[in-house]
């Protein structure tokens, strides 16, 4: 009986072994060897030589770069993730509507999202805020001055931001499943009550999405502290003008693939990821104070 | 029952078994740019006496295309001969290769840049081509201060493929609509000063988005400097001022409105259809003159070549390796790559499929023997470096280990002053400290 056991577990870990060995030797051993090196000095030539915790202190004492990086990546988590999700917000309503043509405007507003984040999108956005794209036609077509719009300093990263909130379709989508499960009778309900929409809005759509705005806070807040493709297109990978949209992710790049500081790299790819889990942990704490499921019966 | 699911444990095993070697293989194919990394080995065991070469270089689709058939061409001479291409865009080429290095698997001919090839010489991937000049590789046509751009610490580690030199390249149309008849032989900064003015009131502008590394190293060689010192541990000039000098003119043409302000340069940075002179509102543009026929087919007016600002434009001025040709340490046959780099520098036919596309040839007689297959623009500029090899001096030992940090630095502090956040000054100290300290752990 227990021969048999053994040998029917070995079946189970024989199946998922192609997973397991593949997780270890591409992902596993290579975390552990970039945890290695991020106390090492390594140009990829010589060998990695053991500086302790050099890297990280050049990081927090010495780099004013990184700091401006660290700035610019915080601006835009913070301006761009809630502006992208009231847009997605917006638009899941609209688009919960009733009407005829629903399918075909829910397939284009998705559409930016299907090829969001890739390198076309962003030449793209590069074209669109050209000095004579269409923005700028626009501008003078109304009588404006047109604006150089990723080279102001103060505008640069505005247009990052802007990008990032035009590829709301996946928050959208989410959304909009979670204003499908919201029963029509509530809404009724409260109408028959002498409701307002706005009230019923903030009375009844929010609470009963907000695990949903949650799940997508969080899952966005992840991939923008990740941003790295628009940054790096439309600053033609340099993080101008003046560093203003060097992201973080862009300069963990400049200093692993153009000063070829490895070492360096993956000290900032850790603190990164620390930085990550700490802003998700306090989202989740946060999120009691603000998330509402129905099934514990209000908190 | 029993023996099925034995069975299939055993199919399973052997599936693990194979399964790391197909992945293996998907790498390393990937990694080589589908360079068939699996072929010698096939070679070798079918025919002992074929050679097989590895070459690589970066470049875009026009050089890839005659490249491959120069390889053919070569393949088709020397039937002994094999060779396995590999080839990237700029970026991703030397991304590709830092890591081939780690792993001792370069190929055995690499394409080097000027900012990259001391790094590889002084890690030791890089073999010292001197015994091979002379007897495989022939340079009797060459000019002494071309072959030796290829040489650090008076060691050959690469041949160039080309040269190209520094120059304005303008619009004479125009300058002419400006007031002014032609440029001044021997021109000064003084002149492009006053001849910047004279264009802006006229409603055109100059070009002052000079690379600020290389202008500004150019800079500093008329006055008997040069951006690092010899041994590569700090920056090669004393004086600041030379620094507020350079910049601070840039800096003052931009504020009275010669030049593009640093938005526009920003916004329209590597875009060509976007630069003034594509557009018919500048006048002209600094550059390499392997740019200018790039440049010319996109103006599409006439265009002409001008030297260098001086005084002193003869110390100044360096006739550029474009790119180089090296050979790796690691390669097993070096004797046979020195000759097909031979081939690259003598072969007529070769260079009339090449035409300069990697900077002007570096053999006179072949400069000669291509002349009747050049376009006009091709020949301008051939006739411009010619003209301009003259004038030239010895190059500077080529950029040293962590320049690339030091020239992004530069180039954050010159935007800085073009913006006005900083003073020309205050720039020049804090780059020095800056580059000092990034340069002085090559000491």
């Amino acid at each position: 009986m227990r021969k048999q056991s053994l040998r029917a577990n070995l079946t189970g870990y024989a199946f998922i072994s192609p997973f397991v060995i593949g997780f270890l030797v591409f992902t596993f051993i290579p975390i552990l060897i970039s945890l290695y090196l991020s106390f090492t000095n390594y140009n990829l030539f010589n060998n990695p030589q053991w500086i302790g915790t050099f890297n990280f202190k050049k990081m927090f004492t010495q780099d004013q770069k990184y700091w401006n990086s660290v700035r610019v990546t915080f601006i835009y988590v913070f301006a761009g993730v809630p502006l992208r999700l009231m847009f997605a917000l917006f638009v899941a309503m609209l688009l919960n509507t009733k009407s005829r043509m629903v399918g075909f405007y829910r397939t284009v507003y998705y559409l930016p999202s299907i090829i969001g984040g890739s390198v076309a999108v962003s030449i793209m956005w590069r074209n669109i805020f050209n000095e004579q794209g269409i923005v700028n036609s626009l501008l003078i077509f109304l009588g404006i001055p047109p604006v150089a719009w990723y080279g102001d300093p103060n505008a640069a990263l505005g247009t990052l931001i802007a990008l990032s909130v035009w590829q709301f379709g996946s928050s959208m989508l989410i959304f909009l499943a979670g204003l499908k499960n919201i029963s029509p009778e509530m809404y009724e309900a409260a109408g028959i009550d002498g409701a307002t929409a706005p009230r019923k809005f903030f009375k009844i759509t929010l609470p009963l999405l907000s695990p949903i705005i949650l799940f997508n806070l969080i899952m966005q807040t992840i991939s923008a502290f990740m941003t790295f493709v628009p940054a790096y297109i439309i600053s033609k990978g340099e993080g101008t003008p003046m560093d203003g949209t060097l992201l973080y992710s862009l300069y963990l790049f400049r200093q692993a693939f153009m000063f070829n500081n490895m070492g360096y790299a993956a000290a900032m790819a850790w603190v990164m990821l620390i930085m990550v889990g700490i802003m998700t942990a306090i989202l989740f704490k946060t999120s009691k104070l603000w998330v509402f499921y129905e099934s514990k019966g209000g908190r | 029952m029993f023996v099925r699911k034995k069975t299939a444990l055993w199919m399973l095993v052997a599936l693990l078994f194979i399964l790391p070697a197909c992945s293996g293989g998907g790498s390393t194919g990937g990694a080589s740019n589908g360079g068939n990394n699996d072929k010698p080995v096939q070679e070798s065991q079918g025919k002992k006496d074929k050679t097989t070469l590895r070459i690589a270089w970066w470049g875009g689709d026009k050089r890839h295309e005659y490249t491959q058939q120069i390889v053919d061409k070569y393949q088709e001479l020397n039937p002994n001969v094999k060779i396995d291409v590999e080839y990237a865009a700029f970026d991703d080429y030397w991304k590709k290769l830092a890591p081939q290095a780690a792993a001792n698997q370069l190929p055995d001919i690499v394409q080097m840049d000027i900012s990259y090839i001391v790094q590889y010489a002084k890690n030791g991937q890089l073999e010292d081509l001197t015994p091979y000049i002379g007897n495989q590789i022939k340079i009797d046509d060459v000019n002494e201060n071309v072959i030796s751009t290829g040489k650090i610490n008076d060691v050959q580690y690469g041949v160039p493929t080309g040269v190209n030199v520094l120059g304005f390249q303008y619009d004479p149309e125009l300058l002419n609509k400006a007031g002014v008849d032609s440029i001044p032989e021997n021109w000064t900064w003084d002149q492009y000063e006053e001849i910047a003015m004279k264009v802006r009131d006229a409603g055109y502008v100059m070009d002052g988005s000079m690379a600020p590394d290389i202008f500004f190293h150019y800079f500093l060689r008329t006055h008997g400097y040069s951006l690092y010192n010899k041994e590569g541990t700090a920056l090669g000039y004393e004086d600041d001022a030379l620094f507020t000098e350079f910049f601070g003119r840039l800096a003052r043409l931009i504020k009275e409105g010669a030049v593009p302000s640093q938005e526009k340069l920003t916004q329209t940075k590597g875009i060509l259809e976007e630069s003034e002179i594509v557009k018919g509102t500048g006048v002209g543009v600094w550059q390499w003159s392997n740019q200018y026929v790039g440049l010319q087919a996109a103006v599409n007016r006439p265009m002409e070549l001008a030297s260098m600002m001086g005084p002193n434009m003869e110390k100044g001025l360096y006739m550029q390796p474009s790119m180089f040709w090296s050979i790796t340490s690691h390669s097993k046959n070096k004797e046979e790559a020195a000759k097909f780099i031979d081939f690259w520098i003598n072969d007529v036919e070769a260079n009339k499929m090449i035409k300069g596309e990697r900077g002007v040839p570096i053999s006179a007689s072949i400069k000669e023997a291509i002349v009747s297959e050049l376009s006009e623009p091709e020949k301008q500029v051939f006739d411009f470096v010619a003209a301009m090899e003259e004038k030239s001096s010895p190059m500077s030992p080529a950029p040293p280990v962590g320049s690339p940090q030091v020239i992004a630095s530069l180039a954050d502090l010159v935007e800085q002053i073009n913006y006005g956040q900083i003073t020309p000054e205050k720039a020049a100290s804090a780059f020095r400290q800056e580059a000092n300290g990034i340069l002085a752990n090559n000491k």
